[in-house]
């Protein structure tokens, strides 16, 4: 599972999905219909983008709309929280790999 | 605010910190593979992320073991990744500061002034890095 809004925006269908939701909310539907790729296939882009925070999904009675998230008129910070969110994670990734170093290290010292 | 600032503390002493920044057998272990990183001013080197290609970047700044700086993602979304090491109890506190969301860039025109349309223009700027050369 990938939550790296850079990952997330490399891929031409999912910036296509982002580039449509501009105008607003859609329907799953609607979005699947852009493309000629399977719903399973759409569905999977639809899952890495929102794994990003870059968009979120709203039911409304039985419908399914995505929406961009943040919306329009956000605030810089908010629309660059998915790239925070990318750092604390590889600040998390760095402190691990240290603390498994030391402990290599200690290994190698018994 | 144009920059994403974060901290991390690390029970670990400047420098083997500084070690896990610059040296790019240690790098690859927890972030990307940094071909060519020497940690001297001036330096270009690229920073492979995956499926969103390879990074060009130039070295700003370097203090060892406490700051080094360099350009990030040229001619895409053309920022600065600082990380600054300061010694802290038995450990080290990490900074890094991603700045450069440049008020004058599309980025930046579009997050400064209400975000009429956002990530598109990163986008299209992202698009535009990927395409295969003509």
């Amino acid at each position: 599972m990938s939550t790296d809004p850079f990952a997330a925006l490399a891929n031409p269908v999912r910036r296509q999905i982002l580039d449509a939701l501009r105008g607003g909310p859609r329907p799953v539907g609607e979005i699947v219909d852009m493309f000629r790729l399977s719903r399973p296939a759409v569905s999977e882009h639809l899952r890495v983008l929102r794994a990003a925070e870059l968009i979120a999904e709203q039911r409304r009675g039985r419908q399914r709309l995505y929406y961009l998230t943040p919306t329009p008129l956000a605030g810089v910070e908010e629309w660059l929280h998915p790239f925070e969110r990318y750092w604390r994670g590889r600040l998390r990734d760095l402190a691990d790999f240290l603390a498994e170093q030391t402990d290599a290290q200690k290994g190698d010292q018994r | 605010m144009t920059e994403i600032r974060v901290d991390q503390f690390l029970p670990h002493p400047p420098e083997a910190v500084w070690r896990a920044l610059t040296d790019p057998e240690l790098i690859v272990k927890w972030w990307a593979a940094a071909d060519g990183l020497v940690p001297v001013v001036g330096h270009r080197f690229e920073l492979d992320m995956n499926r969103w290609g390879r990074q060009k970047c130039t070295v700003l700044e370097v203090d060892e073991p406490r700051v080094l700086a360099y350009t990030f993602g040229e001619g895409v979304i053309d920022t600065v990744l600082r990380w600054t090491i300061e010694a802290e109890g038995s450990g080290s506190r990490l900074f890094l500061e991603h700045s450069g969301f440049d008020p004058d860039s599309e980025l930046g025109a579009v997050a400064l002034k209400g975000m009429g349309s956002g990530w598109p223009h990163v986008l299209t700027r992202i698009a535009a890095a990927l395409a295969p050369a003509t």
